[in-house]
């Protein structure tokens, strides 16, 4: 939490100056506002005794004209300092997402991180305004009560009585709402999530002609949404017909004390009047209950927002550590990671010789995918150390550490505008003949060139096979020719032709290049130079595959088990 | 760039869901009226308070009208104590109407698009639902609060004093007239907004659901800066909205302060003509002030701000998700699970080459056909052709002699599953993933499937068939989510089963386990094969290479296709290397 409130302080910092004439241009109205009924009072008095009004008038419509420019300015810098912090907040939440990495986008769907982006910045974003106008609004009755007094005491009291129960609502007001917001807000998350997660699965849900059903699935939190929802009305009903009922009270004292003075030849008619303006004012705070409420949203917001946990820093945990281009050693001491409270990995210890092709085989769930994302830093381990080339990653610097390790996914997502920039991502700017060579090499040359636009067709038109994916993450990630290189299922989509291609290449063109594949294909371990064995997050082997052939439950992760 | 006339569809989709809340809208109505009686008569009772009370030394009086005063406002009061039930009877059903609409509409949409869809946009349109939401709630209770304000307090007016109303109108009418005119400017920049909102859910989308992706390219700064570009803009639309709506303000200096000037600088003149007293002077003046500036001010903010949002974000909820009607199908036919297709071919246009073409196959109760061939042959096009997802450009599928767009699609869909090689898991327990296609399979057969796929230990893992599964089966790996896929299928009563690389991701002794369950389990199976070893267990082969297709038993087809013997030979090559090679590379 402590980082979260460290970014919401970041999101406030720029926007500092407005805030302070966004509160300047608010007293100044306010000012004018409390002027108003007392030279009302006097023009009205001056007009009742028969002196003429005029120079009163024209003071009035000075004051007028004042509190127009106020309004103005205040209204311009509301806006302004609510953009610029929502701008701010958005721009630091991208960057922690970013930052986590992996094991963040683990916790929290993406849809439902685009939401707090998108929605809830939008909200926190308005915090610091917010409360500036609840300052100022505070300020003004306090200054309208004060006012209400000096023109008589006794009304004054009459006020200051009646205020007590009206802020003992806006207090039970304040904490109702606050953690019904919360709930309504992440009820609203699970219906976009199961949406998006619907959406993923149309290919399932068209074959098994389940859509009325999983329209029923998704809508599934509708009634508790909507209870939800009642609820917040009938705790706003509460607090409001009350205050409905407390504010013309409290009027209504004030006046009758106030006629009772005119009586008494104590006040004149047009104080009177003064006294009904006073009045209003002080209790102006009073209809701040929007505020609140608008408060209480945005602090349950600011809360989405700032929950997402920041990683330790961006970039290097020691500045100026040495960016360590070596031959691409990879090593793993007594590394363990944890999910959940499952040990993912469980003190794995394990050295890759530089130029290596090595194979990681297992069961699914063996812990193979974490193996991999551990080597570039996707993932941090919850204990022990990996090190490249006797440094630790988290010693290297961040565009050290693109140049010595590059990925191909099972699933890659591909970014940018174009199918050049969506192979160049990352590295860019890079010349068509360096992207070519890499998609030769991933054999996705062939393909991209029968596009409409070639190389240069926008990937929004595209859609790409899982095999056409996987051959463009993988040029994409030969494209920086990285030391090392971790093949994450990286061709798993490939037909059994193209599979094999690609392994010639990757045998023979990238050879020299620390290669670190997971595979389930028995080629890949019997092609390797060295096959480390997961089995339940433990390493249960490392040696080379011939030699590991001879136990039978090596041979039963391939399908082998009775064949030798 | 949009012009806001085009705003109507929008409004239409809010008046054709807002009339069917018509009940709970006449309440509001109802206690609307009611809310109105304090600023109808405030006015009234303060100048009666001081001009028959206090200032003729008669406080009874005077306290007999705040009395009255009271009591009105209690009126008022227990008016709002009433409206609210029914304000959240108007707004939470809307709500709840438009997410109806929304989600089926995407779904049915993107079910009967062939396409992927656009998921960043749907979570866009999830948070618009939400705005409308809030709008609509707001404007029932401010807008239409002060709108009752305003009229009420004008009314008061005319009663208290026709001749001082007379001199509040004119400006009234004119600062109405300039701000309806300036409401298209506000109405283009909100758009503006709007349109750079939704660009930035689409940017911060796509970046969010490719984080690994970026990590792993360490394009963070690269992927940040671009979506923070659209981000600075919006921040500047939002400014420019802004000073657009600063015209507002002169809109309520106008309407609502001039008129205040005029009746003070008219007073001495009326007063000595005898045509105004005291108390109707104080009393006006607590009316303009006090009621009818702030309701004209609040009027113009909120329909300036929530009026013009509304009407941009019902739009563009309104472009999205028509809900089309589903096709119905004939009658259903008697059980049982023959699929012949003769001739069947496909293209994708008349000038495009042939993707199948001329294939007559048979599919019959225990059967067990592979089908292969190289990357973009077409196999996954059979497949759905063989579901009745794409339809025929020649030939046809039948199903027990029935063509299948004549088939009930609920029955088709009940005796024919296809699993796709991307594996839908969904958030929800375990039971409701695996239970999905049968709700009603009990434990002993949840058991019996995740015995005989060995998913023991990963139902274990999620804490039995209770635990939950996180959204998109986050955590899982693709061939756990594979696995899970399978048992589903399992479960459910489909006699025909295709896999259209539906085990890609597990290894091959588990796929070989997931290919014999369906065997075993009775019925007919489809390999779409990723490996050739799917070819090598079925008892039939369709060959698959360009348009032509060969079917036969899987020891015919090695003597027979050269191309088949190439695909078996890199397979058992790969096969043999495990005992001999070692250290070749691969």
């Amino acid at each position: 939490m402590r980082s979260g409130e460290m970014m919401f302080r970041q999101a406030v910092r720029p926007v500092v100056g407005r805030l302070i004439l966004l509160a300047a241009a608010q007293v100044g109205g306010a000012a004018v506002s409390l002027a108003l009924p007392a030279a009302m009072a006097d023009a009205v008095d001056r007009v009742l005794a028969g002196r003429g009004g005029g120079w009163a008038v024209s003071g009035i419509a000075l004051l007028l004209a004042a509190a127009a420019v106020c309004e103005v300015s205040a209204e311009i810098a509301a806006a302004s300092c609510g953009a610029r912090a929502t701008a701010t907040l958005r721009r630091s939440l991208l960057r922690r997402i970013l930052a986590v990495g992996v094991s963040g986008r683990n916790r929290h769907p993406a849809g439902d991180l685009t939401s707090r982006v998108v929605g809830s910045a939008t909200d926190a974003g308005q915090i610091a305004v917010t409360v500036v106008g609840l300052a100022t609004s505070a300020v003004t009755s306090l200054a309208g009560t004060v006012l209400l007094w000096r023109v008589d005491v006794r009304l004054g009291v009459v006020l200051l009585l009646s205020l007590v129960p009206a802020l003992l609502l806006v207090r039970m007001f304040a904490t109702r709402m606050s953690d019904l917001f919360v709930r309504y807000q992440e009820l609203q998350a699970d219906i976009a999530a199961r949406l998006l997660d619907a959406l993923d699965g149309i290919r399932t849900i068209r074959a098994a002609g389940t859509l009325d059903q999983e329209i029923a699935r998704v809508l599934e939190p509708l009634p508790d949404l909507s209870a939800t929802g009642a609820e917040t009305w009938a705790r706003q009903r509460s607090v409001v017909w009350r205050m409905s009922l407390l504010v013309p009270l409290i009027e209504v004292a004030v006046l009758t004390a106030a006629g009772l003075a005119v009586v008494q030849g104590r006040l004149l008619a047009g104080q009177f009047l003064a006294a009904a303006g006073y009045t209003t004012l002080a209790l102006g705070f009073l209809n701040q209950v929007d505020s609140l409420a608008e408060l209480a949203r945005a602090t349950a917001s600011a809360r989405r927002v700032t929950e997402i946990p920041g990683a330790a820093a961006e970039g290097p945990a020691t500045p100026g550590a040495a960016p360590a281009p070596g031959p691409g050693r990879v090593t793993l001491r007594q590394v363990t990671v944890r999910r959940g409270g499952r040990a993912v990995l469980d003190g794995v210890d394990v050295e890759i010789p530089a130029g290596y092709a090595v194979a990681v085989v297992g069961r699914p769930g063996a812990g193979k995918s974490t193996f991999a994302q551990l080597i570039g830093r996707l993932v941090e381990p919850d204990g022990g150390e990996v090190m490249l080339d006797d440094t630790p990653v988290t010693r290297l610097d961040p565009v050290a550490l693109r140049r010595a390790v590059a990925y191909a996914f099972e699933r890659p997502v591909l970014l940018g505008e174009t199918v050049h920039e969506a192979v160049a991502y990352g590295h860019e700017p890079l010349s068509r003949a360096v992207v070519e060579r890499a998609a030769r090499l991933a054999c996705a040359d062939s393909f991209v060139r029968r596009l409409p636009e070639g190389y240069d067709t926008p990937l929004a038109d595209l859609r790409l096979s899982g095999g056409e994916a996987q051959r463009l993450g993988l040029a994409r990630a030969l494209v920086g020719e990285a030391g090392v290189l971790v093949l994450d299922d990286a061709t798993s989509s490939l037909d059994t032709v193209t599979e094999m291609r690609i392994g010639q290449v990757i045998a023979e063109d990238l050879a020299g290049r620390t290669r670190v594949i997971i595979a389930r294909r028995l080629a890949a371990a019997a092609g390797a130079d060295l096959v480390v064995w997961l089995d339940d997050g433990r390493i249960r082997a490392v040696g080379r595959h011939p030699v590991l052939w001879s136990d039978p439950e090596y041979r039963a992760v391939f399908g082998r088990g009775d064949a030798a | 760039m949009r012009r806001p006339g085009r705003t109507r569809r929008g409004w239409s989709l809010l008046a054709g869901e807002l009339a069917r809340q018509r009940h709970a809208l006449s309440r509001v109505a109802f206690w609307s009226l009611l809310e109105g009686v304090p600023a109808l008569l405030s006015g009234r009772l303060i100048a009666a308070a001081l001009d028959d009370g206090f200032l003729r030394h008669r406080p009874a009086v005077g306290f007999g009208c705040l009395a009255a005063l009271l009591s009105v406002s209690v009126v008022g009061a227990v008016a709002s104590r009433g409206m609210f039930p029914w304000l959240g009877a108007t707004v939470e059903p809307l709500r709840d109407a438009l997410v109806r609409r929304l989600v089926g509409g995407t779904l049915a949409d993107a079910v009967h698009s062939a396409g992927r869809p656009d998921s960043p946009a749907v979570a866009r349109l999830t948070g618009q639902v939400e705005t409308v939401r809030g709008l609509v709630g707001g404007m029932l209770r401010s807008l239409r609060r002060t709108a009752v304000t305003l009229v009420a307090t004008v009314a008061g007016l005319f009663t208290l004093a026709p001749l001082l109303a007379a001199l509040v109108l004119p400006p009234l009418a004119v600062s109405g007239t300039l701000f309806a005119l300036s409401l298209r400017t506000l109405a283009d920049r909100r758009l503006a907004v709007v349109l750079l909102d939704e660009e930035i859910a689409a940017e911060s989308g796509e970046v969010l659901g490719g984080v690994r992706d970026i990590v792993a390219c360490r394009a963070e700064r690269r992927a940040a800066a671009r979506v923070g570009e659209a981000i600075d803009r919006q921040a500047a639309a939002v400014v420019r909205l802004a000073r657009a709506g600063a015209l507002r303000t002169l809109v309520v200096l106008l309407g609502g302060q001039l008129p205040l000037l005029l009746v003070l600088a008219a007073a001495p003149w009326m007063i000595r003509q005898g045509q105004l007293t005291s108390g109707q002077l104080v009393g006006a003046v607590a009316c303009l002030a006090g009621s009818l500036l702030p309701a004209l001010r609040s009027i113009v903010n909120l329909t300036s701000t929530w009026g013009i949002q509304l009407g941009t974000v019902l739009q563009r909820l309104s472009e999205s998700g028509g809900v089309p009607a589903p096709a119905a199908g004939d009658r259903k036919p008697p059980a049982g699970s023959p699929l012949r297709a003769s001739g069947l071919g496909f293209s994708y246009g008349p000038h495009s080459e042939a993707i199948v073409d001329a294939l007559d196959l048979d599919v019959t109760e225990g059967d067990h056909l592979a089908v292969v061939g190289p990357s973009g042959a077409g196999k996954s096009t059979l497949a759905q052709l063989l579901i009745g997802g794409l339809a025929p450009t020649g030939g046809r599928v039948t199903f027990d002699g029935v063509p299948l767009d004549r088939v009930d699609p609920t029955h088709l869909r009940r005796c024919v599953a296809l699993i796709p090689q991307e594996a839908y898991v969904f958030a929800g327990t375990v039971r409701d993933n695996f239970c999905y296609l049968n709700p009603g399979a009990g434990d002993r057969a949840l058991d019996a499937a995740v015995d005989t796929l060995a998913l023991r230990p990963l139902v274990d893992r999620l804490g039995g068939y209770d635990g939950r599964l996180p959204s998109g089966g986050a955590g899982l790996s693709g061939g756990e989510r594979q696995l899970i896929a399978a048992a589903r299928v399992y479960l459910s009563p489909a006699r025909l089963v295709i896999l259209d690389e539906a085990t890609c991701h597990l290894d091959p002794e588990t796929e070989a386990r997931v290919e014999q369950a369906f065997l075993r389990r009775g019925g007919a199976l489809v390999v779409i094969a990723h490996r050739i070893s799917s070819a090598e267990r079925a008892s039939r082969v369709l060959l698959l290479d360009g348009a032509k297709a060969t079917v036969d038993s899987p020891e015919r087809l090695l003597l027979a296709s050269p191309l088949y013997a190439q695909l078996v030979g890199y397979w058992h090559d790969d096969a043999a290397s495990g005992a001999r090679r070692g250290g070749r590379g691969i």
